[in-house]
């Protein structure tokens, strides 16, 4: 039996806990997987949003969606399961 | 797709089965529904969801258009393509 695990395996395996999303270019996402499809759409409940403040680009805005989201897959880069976002990551703890 | 591995698909995934919601199931969920819609450049799209497609593409009704969380305009019904589209949020119930 094989003990290895495909890349989607792993999201499958991180849904109903927390994940977080680094996105193509500044924003980052945090929220709760419900789902996902083989596009890497995702569905994620209570999602936060973390973008840079358009009017000053060294403040980032905390956004609380407080709703269901669907987030295109096309713009996600990196996703992190079981991290509830920027301020749980090690390197701000360090 | 065969019934057989229909069969197979939700056998496979009893652990999530009751959490477990796909994009299609919210998009089902979603139609017709008020939602906003975030594009790649920050701007919002309120309104009410009136028809949608694999593309992301997306018709809405009584669309409000916020840039930079500022009311820009109102739109009557519109259309947005759906590489723009980063994310489409529901209000829940």
């Amino acid at each position: 039996m094989s003990n290895r695990i495909l890349p989607l395996e792993l999201i499958d395996k991180a849904i109903g806990s927390p994940i977080w999303i680094l996105m193509r270019g500044q924003t980052e996402i945090t929220g709760i997987l419900r789902g996902f499809d083989d596009y890497v759409n995702l569905v994620l409940d209570d999602a936060v949003e973390y973008s840079l403040d358009p009017r000053d680009k060294n403040q980032v805005l905390k956004k609380e969606l407080k709703a269901e989201i669907l987030l295109n897959g096309n713009h996600v880069a990196v996703l992190v399961p079981g991290s509830k976002g920027p301020e749980d990551s090690l390197a701000s703890k360090s | 797709m065969s019934s057989e591995s229909k069969d197979a698909s939700t056998e496979e995934a009893p652990t999530n089965a009751e959490h477990k919601r796909s994009p299609a199931d919210f998009l089902k969920a979603v139609l017709g529904r008020p939602v906003n819609v975030r594009l790649n450049t920050g701007t919002d799209y309120k309104g009410v969801l009136a028809c949608l497609d694999g593309y992301m593409n997306i018709a809405m009704e009584q669309t409000e258009e916020y840039v930079d969380g500022q009311l820009k305009s109102k739109y009557g019904d519109c259309f947005i393509r759906g590489n723009n589209v980063l994310y489409i949020s529901s209000q829940k119930r």
